[in-house]
């Protein structure tokens, strides 16, 4: 039998992002906060220092950070007539595991969600029609970008985002991004420098009437103290940055912004090596008396709570979900059930550039958040009337990872081994860059998250079963957007190749071979109604009040933007009314 | 575990062939003298020699060094000897079944066992890849990298190719610490200057960066990583590298 420990007032299941900023909200609003952690104890100031952390096999291949495989994975098929398969080896996205999770070896991109793509259905629906949406999941998120703006402004002073505003209080301002929405505060710093091929695409794409501007980044371009006290210090562009941790204290992660001010509070207790195993409920179902867990002796722990925060990262809280009983899972076959309905991912393709030996890109100089972007293709942004998809992406000249056993740009038809290909990576490697279209992902019926029937982890648990493959409205979406960033290339000066890459290409099926992005989303999504979401405007689950749940688990589709900027601010949100509301009086705060 | 010596394998190799093939070799011969008393640590002088007769295909010798002249035979022994090779990254839990290539690696191998079946079976018959001339290895390498007319049982070819070369990268570009990029030979090629990176005043010239390549354990003054010799004392394998 599991040990009982004595009750809190409040369990956090995970020491990233989202369960850290819970931890210090709730911790400062007097609760007391016990949050469980999977994995190790570290730190940037002990475990990040250069040079040893530049260890491209030990971080980037062997994928040190990241989440253990032979003992936590997930099953994977394409399609319902298929058997799905453990995902044996990392590959397609990297989940985090430690303190900090996967904030300390994400880039540091950190963009806001688009005012229409949090109404995404009422917004298509009234501009094209509702029938634009046949066949597709796309719900609207039941909480506004005016309702978010406050919360992904505090985020962006919690990591010192580095940008040039685009849109102040309304008014358009020169150099940022013109379609963002309303901010009610500049970015807290000036933006990164460009490098000389992201000077080349700006140029270019201002010419073409594109809107270029630098890509809103969370690697830190002056010393600055954050909204929380702690004291970040500029990126060197030292090009070790996704998939490494950060050394100079100069990209924002969960550890130096948060942790550091909130690791002495009377309030917060941090148990690590100590894996949740499940949500225990009530005797009627109606709530959750706690967690369950293996703590770091081996021993199973029963962690009682008035409240349960799920911060286990998308896939594991959907997994926390399913095998503990909590919520209703989805049934491809009758539509009915939430629990893992809407997973979805993200849609990447990139075109290629070769320069001629007068461009030096050095791509090993570069920061996770290095940048030039163009917004005109992404959301709705552009008109969609007649392209046959909705959604799209955004496009931006990226220099982030030009670490050698990664990164042997080649250009088109050149063989893939031998003295062909090793002459051509020794011209091409300083003088390329990528362009990426990080595009949106809607969600259908039959992508999907649920327990895999045969395989088991090492606690003895159903493995989570991913179904996915992308749907034909991103792939069209895909060809459109690539095609576009396309142009830019070969519009550009000096250069003497362009190649391209599209995951979501026609007649090719998703895989979780190759690295795309650690932007699972869905599965335990945010709505209004019960039948179409797991949790209720405030992130508060409809059949159980006292569980809340946090992270990219809770979009209903994905964004043409990476999560961390609008999960964030959808945790605050959350936090928000919890301590203003929730916690006073707990109940349903809204009626299903 | 085996104990054949370096020298004796690369003595053999450079007989049989590489050196005729590639005038550098016995150069890159007198390089592993050095370390003719290490024993390897996983691999037999079998598998040596396939590996770098394989290794050379796909990186040959140029301006440059070949892989098995910057050391990718010794890092992929010592790959294979440490947890990566023992399958520390691998979730292996059955039941195994063949997958699509979408479901990625299913295989009821370690990438030790995978490579040590598969070139078992690959060099069964006479004919060792060693003894090939240089069309008939290249022909081998297509034919393996396609995975056409090979069976190897329950080693897909393919997967076995992946395997290897991606080794052979990871040995030719990664930190000389492992063994492999021996004075640096992949980073210089590309002009990657390594683990001392501080670009803050350098990233928006364009002009190319000044300095020869650093590893993270660089003899200052040298033009040499400190720890290519600690890394090859094979023992150390199991230190060398804790994750998989
Ligand atoms: C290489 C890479 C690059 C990225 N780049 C970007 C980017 O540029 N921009 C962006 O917006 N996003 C990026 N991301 C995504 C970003 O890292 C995530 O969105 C973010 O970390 C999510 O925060 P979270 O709190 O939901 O989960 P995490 O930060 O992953 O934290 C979850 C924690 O929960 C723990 N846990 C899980 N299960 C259990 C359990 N059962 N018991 C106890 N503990 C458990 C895990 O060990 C982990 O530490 C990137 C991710 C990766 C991997
Ligand atoms: S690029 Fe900048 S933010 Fe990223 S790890 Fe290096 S110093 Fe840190």
């Amino acid at each position: 039998m599991a040990t009982e420990l004595p009750k809190t007032d409040v369990v956090i299941v995970g020491a990233g992002w989202t369960g850290l900023a819970a931890a210090k909200e709730l911790a400062d609003a007097g609760q007391r906060c016990v949050v469980i952690e999977r994995g190790d104890w570290r730190h940037d100031a002990t475990n990040f220092g250069a040079p040893e952390e530049h260890d491209e096999l030990k971080y980037a291949r062997r994928k040190e950070h990241m989440i253990d495989t032979p003992t936590k994975t997930l099953s994977f098929r394409n399609n319902s007539d298929q058997t799905a398969l453990p995902m044996r080896r990392l590959g397609s996205f990297l989940p985090g595991k430690g303190l900090g999770g996967a904030g300390i070896h994400w880039n540091g991109q950190l963009w806001r969600p688009l005012p229409s793509d949090l109404q995404m259905r009422s917004h298509y629906a009234e501009r094209y029609g509702e029938s634009i949406l046949d066949g597709m999941n796309v719900q609207d998120w039941g909480v506004t970008y005016d309702e978010l703006e406050p919360h992904l402004d505090f985020f962006d002073r919690v990591c010192g985002t580095a940008g040039v505003a685009g849109n102040l209080n309304g008014e358009t301002q020169e150099g940022g991004n013109p379609f963002e929405g309303p901010r009610s505060a500049d970015y807290p710093n000036p933006p990164m420098k460009a490098s000389p091929p992201l000077q080349m695409f700006r140029d270019t794409a201002a010419q073409m009437g594109y809107n270029p501007f630098h890509m809103p980044s969370a690697n830190v371009t002056k010393a600055y103290e954050n909204a929380y006290g702690a004291q970040l210090h500029p990126c060197t562009y030292c090009g070790f940055c996704e998939r490494f941790g950060c050394g100079y204290f100069a990209k924002a992660d969960p550890i130096i912004c948060i942790y550091d001010v909130v690791k002495d509070h009377e309030n917060f207790e941090l148990r690590m090596n100590s894996q949740v195993l499940r949500v225990e409920k009530s005797a009627d179902g109606k709530t959750a008396t706690g967690v369950t867990y293996i703590d770091e002796n081996g021993q199973e722990v029963f962690q009682p709570a008035d409240t349960v925060c799920l911060n286990a990262y998308a896939l594991w809280n959907v997994h926390l979900m399913l095998v503990s009983g909590l919520g209703t899972p989805y049934d491809p076959e009758t539509g009915e059930g939430t629990v893992g309905r809407n997973y979805a991912y993200q849609t990447i393709a990139a075109a290629s550039v070769f320069f001629d030996e007068n461009v030096w890109s050095n791509p090993f100089m570069g920061a996770g958040a290095l940048g030039m972007t163009i917004d005109d293709f992404n959301g709705d942004n552009f008109d969609h009337t007649d392209l046959g998809f909705v959604g799209g992406g955004y496009i931006s000249a990226n220099q982030t990872n030009g670490r050698p056993i990664n990164y042997q740009p080649t250009p088109p038809d050149t063989p893939s081994w031998g003295a062909e290909w090793k002459q051509a990576v020794r011209e091409s490697y300083l003088h390329h860059v990528g362009i990426v279209c990080h595009g949106s992902s809607v969600a259908v019926p039959e992508n999907y998250l649920d327990l895999d029937p045969t395989y088991k982890d090492a606690y003895g648990q159903p493995l989570l079963r991913m179904t996915f493959d992308f749907p034909e409205n991103d792939r069209k979406m895909s060809a459109y957007v690539l095609s576009k960033a396309e142009e830019i290339a070969r519009n550009m000066d000096n250069v003497r190749a362009v190649g391209t890459v599209n995951r979501a290409a026609e007649g090719e099926s998703y895989s979780v071979v190759p690295y795309q992005t650690t932007h699972n989303t869905g599965g335990a999504v945010i709505g209004t109604d019960p039948a179409t979401s797991v949790v209720n405007r405030y992130g508060q689950m409809w059949d159980h009040h006292n569980v809340f749940v946090f992270g990219a688990c809770l979009f209903p589709q994905n964004l043409g933007y990476n999560p961390t900027g609008p999960l964030m601010g959808l945790a605050y949100w959350t936090l928000d009314h919890m301590k203003n509301d929730y916690l006073q009086n707990p109940r349903p705060l809204m009626d299903a | 575990m085996p104990n054949f010596s370096r020298r004796a394998v690369l003595m053999q190799l450079g007989a049989s062939g590489l050196a005729a093939l590639t005038p550098g070799a016995s150069l890159a011969q007198n390089r592993y003298a050095d370390l003719d008393t290490q024993p390897w640590s996983f691999l037999d002088g079998n598998e040596a020699r396939f590996l770098a007769s394989m290794a050379d295909v796909l990186i040959p010798e140029d301006d440059f060094p070949s892989a098995s002249q910057a050391g990718v035979v010794d890092f992929i022994d010592l790959q294979l000897a440490g947890p990566y090779g023992k399958g520390a990254g691998l979730f292996l839990e059955g039941p195994f079944r063949d997958g699509a290539p979408e479901q990625g690696w299913q295989v009821d191998h370690t990438p030790a066992t995978l490579i040590r079946t598969g070139i078992a079976r690959l060099e069964s018959g006479d004919t060792r890849l060693v003894d090939l001339d240089a069309s008939e290895r290249e022909d081998f390498v297509t034919r393996l990298s396609e995975g056409e007319d090979f069976d190897l049982g329950d080693v897909p070819a393919t997967t076995l190719f992946d395997e290897i070369w991606s080794l052979v990268k990871e040995g030719y570009f990664s930190d000389p610490i492992y063994g492999g990029n021996k004075d640096y030979a992949g980073w210089r090629m590309v002009g990657f200057p390594g683990a001392h990176a501080y670009y803050a005043d350098l990233v928006d010239k364009n002009a190319p960066f000044p300095a020869p390549p650093r590893g993270i354990a660089h003899v200052p003054g040298s033009s040499r990583s400190a720890s290519t010799s600690r890394a090859l004392t094979g023992s150390d394998a199991d230190t060398q590298q804790e994750e998989g």
